[in-house]
């Protein structure tokens, strides 16, 4: 009756509703869950039209590297035989770092000063829920459903070495020494790198496609920036100074806000997911429609991928005392490798950077012509040599750095390793040293700050049609 | 008397916005929504500005809200008498166009001091220069980058010192220093100096303060910059002055170390 002589009432009714409504309505997310990788499977058309085997590759991983909830190593027994657990890889890895886990502590003390100083005042009700630290959260309410009967300064329990600790001791241990699960972990990339990243860690994220250069692709194992050489994997350290110091003029920042504890609990995650990634492209080229899966060589592909992160650290470039003096010789030498071409003998560093140091060589407006076709990286992304008159580097600007880059290369670039490379030098054949190495930094780090200095030692201009 | 039961509630509902509005502010401070402290040496300066505008508008807003519900209230009678028509009132006019007016150049002469000491007359007499600033502070996408020239004060040297997030500064020192940023607009703000400018790509912008309480500070974002723009933080360090000496004598030396 009412609706009928007044409209507008109806419609004011309708409003008033959808907004209430409006109010109550929660974008519900789909429970996230790792896809195959489309191009391993591109590659292999076979499995690609088998739904079937799919289905068994997915369950296969699932088994070795669990679900995005809740990620895992599968942790074979020789492993830990040998005292390695995969799922305390990097707790154990900083835990004998002593001055690395000096400093989580210390970051775990200011992060949860709260909570520590709530706990030593005997307030445990006003202890807050820290965030993305869900697991610890849950640690502190099992620990608070076992105050002992004493109160908080009773003997709680006594540690491997024969020493007796109270209640309240252990509270503020548990606090101090946080380090994350990888579960906890996964949900703090889920927040923080997954719109990047995506979830298999494929440099698919949502807001990848807006970005250039694009997000990494975690799968292939391949990492440009690491202190490494061989095109190692990279060390825990070398990922944790990518996430503090963030890859710079790329989009990747620096994720300094957050702790010690979480940074290294990503480092983890990630570890996780390029081992899960490298694992699956391996057996994805191993599918037969004759026979199916070769599940047999499985144990073997996960054992040599595994292994090839753990042996990281023993490819670390190393420079044995301190950093030679800079001298004009050395710079002048470092400009004569530079700008010589690689069929004069020289380190042909010209025909991708450029006679201008601008990275403006032949091998990028000429592709094919020197021999190095300079525009796309491994991962099928356009890429350009650096320009070093902006004195901009990516992965640091330390001589030390810059050494490291020369001497190995970038992984995953046509940028190659220099060490060991046969130069010619007064008529005469030899392989780069270190000494060679450090010249070229020496002249590369004076090209930041005097760009002219190509042109005023007898290099050409840029070449025309270079920009 | 129905009718003036519901005048007297209209008159009510109208007074609780000027009562409710003041509450809010005078509450403000206790529910931790009010300034954080002061840490610069011309942040009291920019607080007063904001505290003479605040309470010439309180007493506008109030006198204003006070007729308003005087109005509601004498002209909303059932019986009131008929309307008539006037041509308006000539002092009048001239009494409301005059004070505003006045106060607009109150307000715009009270604030060139603080305006010039922030944002033109750089310091000359301390350390640090527009010509030799202590540092260049990059502002790109989506993250906060702060250079410390070489120990010759050059910023394109091989031994410039790079950190991302956090900036660290003595206290008690004029600190000048150059905003840049490497691709759109960004905001340098950090809330405990008073401080806020846009970083426009292309401009090297000069700017200054002077931290009085060590401590480590908030910096933000505080120009929508793109997607990753709430993310975009970082934290301002100031240290001691010879804390400070030892913090970037530290960073020159690790710049060569081999680790």
């Amino acid at each position: 009756m009412i609706l009928r002589r007044h409209p507008s009432a109806a419609l004011l009714a309708a409003a008033a509703l959808s907004s209430t409504l409006a109010c109550k309505y929660e974008p519900s997310t789909p429970e996230l869950h790792y896809s195959l990788n489309a191009k391993a499977l591109a590659d292999n058309p076979d499995l690609a039209a088998d739904g079937g085997a799919q289905t068994q590759l997915l369950g296969a991983l699932q088994t070795m590297f669990g679900t995005p909830k809740n990620p895992r190593f599968l942790a074979l027994p020789e492993w830990l035989a040998d005292g390695f657990d995969p799922n305390f890889w990097g707790e154990d890895h900083v835990k004998a770092d002593q001055a690395a886990w000096a400093a989580l502590v210390e970051s775990n003390r200011k992060a949860f000063g709260q909570q520590l100083s709530a706990i030593r005042a005997g307030g445990f009700e006003a202890v807050d829920r820290p965030r993305f630290a869900d697991d610890l959260w849950e640690r502190w309410q099992r620990l608070r459903a076992e105050l002992p009967a004493g109160g908080p300064d009773a003997e709680y329990l006594t540690t491997d070495d024969g020493q007796k600790v109270s209640w309240r001791e252990e509270a503020l241990y548990r606090f101090e020494n946080y380090y994350p699960s990888l579960a906890n972990s996964a949900a703090f990339y889920h927040n923080q790198c997954f719109h990047c990243h995506g979830a298999e860690g494929g440099g698919d994220g949502s807001t990848s496609r807006f970005l250039e250069p694009r997000p990494r692709d975690y799968r292939p194992g391949k990492f440009k920036f690491t202190a490494l050489k061989g095109k190692a994997r990279p060390r825990h350290e070398d990922v944790f100074r990518i996430l503090t110091d963030g890859v710079y003029t790329t989009a990747m920042p620096s994720f300094r806000r957050f702790t010690d504890a979480q940074l290294h609990g990503l480092v983890d995650y990630v570890r996780l997911l390029s081992i899960r990634g490298e694992t699956e492209i391996l057996l994805a080229s191993f599918y037969d429609p004759a026979e199916g899966l070769h599940f047999d060589n499985l144990r073997e592909n996960y054992t040599d991928v595994v292994g090839r992160w753990r042996e990281a650290p023993e490819r670390l470039i190393t420079y044995a005392g301190p950093i030679p003096e800079v001298t004009a010789e050395r710079v002048e030498h470092g400009r004569a490798l530079f700008t010589t071409p690689g069929e004069k003998g020289g380190a042909n560093c010209v025909s991708c950077h450029g006679t201008s140091g601008r990275g403006d060589g032949p091998s990028v407006w000429e592709p094919g012509k020197v021999g190095i076709e300079f525009t796309k990286d491994d991962w099928g992304n356009p890429i350009q040599p650096r320009d070093f008159t902006r004195g901009v580097f990516r992965f640091g600007r330390r001589p030390i750095d810059l050494y490291r880059r020369i001497y190995a290369g970038i992984n995953g670039t046509p940028m190659p390793e220099h060490f060991g490379m046969t130069i010619t030098e007064s008529a005469r054949q030899r392989a780069m040293t270190e000494d060679d190495v450090w010249d070229l930094v020496f002249f590369v780090r004076a090209l930041a700050s005097q760009s002219p200095l190509l042109a005023r030692a007898g290099g050409a201009p840029a070449a025309e049609g270079a920009r | 008397m129905k009718h003036f039961l519901l005048r007297v509630l209209a008159t009510l509902l109208f007074l609780a916005v000027p009562v409710l509005g003041v509450w809010t502010f005078v509450k403000a401070d206790d529910w931790g929504l009010w300034f954080p402290p002061i840490a610069s040496s011309y942040g009291a300066s920019i607080d007063f500005l904001f505290y003479v505008i605040l309470w010439m508008v309180t007493v506008t807003f109030i006198g204003t809200e006070m007729l308003l519900v005087w109005f509601v209230f004498r002209y909303s009678k059932k019986d009131a008498t008929r309307a008539t028509y006037t041509h308006g009132n000539h002092t009048l006019e001239m009494v409301w166009t005059a004070i505003p007016a006045l106060l607009l150049i109150f307000v715009a002469f009270s604030q060139m001091k603080a305006w010039t000491t922030v944002k033109i007359n750089f310091p000359t007499d301390g350390p640090y220069t527009v010509e030799k600033p202590l540092m260049e502070v990059y502002a790109s996408q989506f993250d906060w980058r702060v250079r410390y020239p070489d120990p010759q004060g050059d910023f394109a040297g091989a031994d410039v010192i790079e950190v991302p997030y956090d900036i660290t500064v003595p206290a008690n020192t004029k600190v000048v220093f150059r905003l840049k940023s490497r691709d759109v607009l960004h905001s340098f703000f950090v809330p405990v100096f008073r401080l806020k400018q846009d970083a426009v790509p292309g401009m090297e912008i000069p700017m200054w303060f002077e931290a009085t309480t060590p401590g480590d500070y908030d910096l933000i974002c505080a120009e929508l910059c793109g997607w990753g723009h709430y993310k975009m933080a970082g934290k301002i360090h100031v240290l001691p002055r010879d804390e400070f000496e030892r913090w970037l004598a530290d960073q020159r030396a690790s710049l060569y170390a081999t680790d």
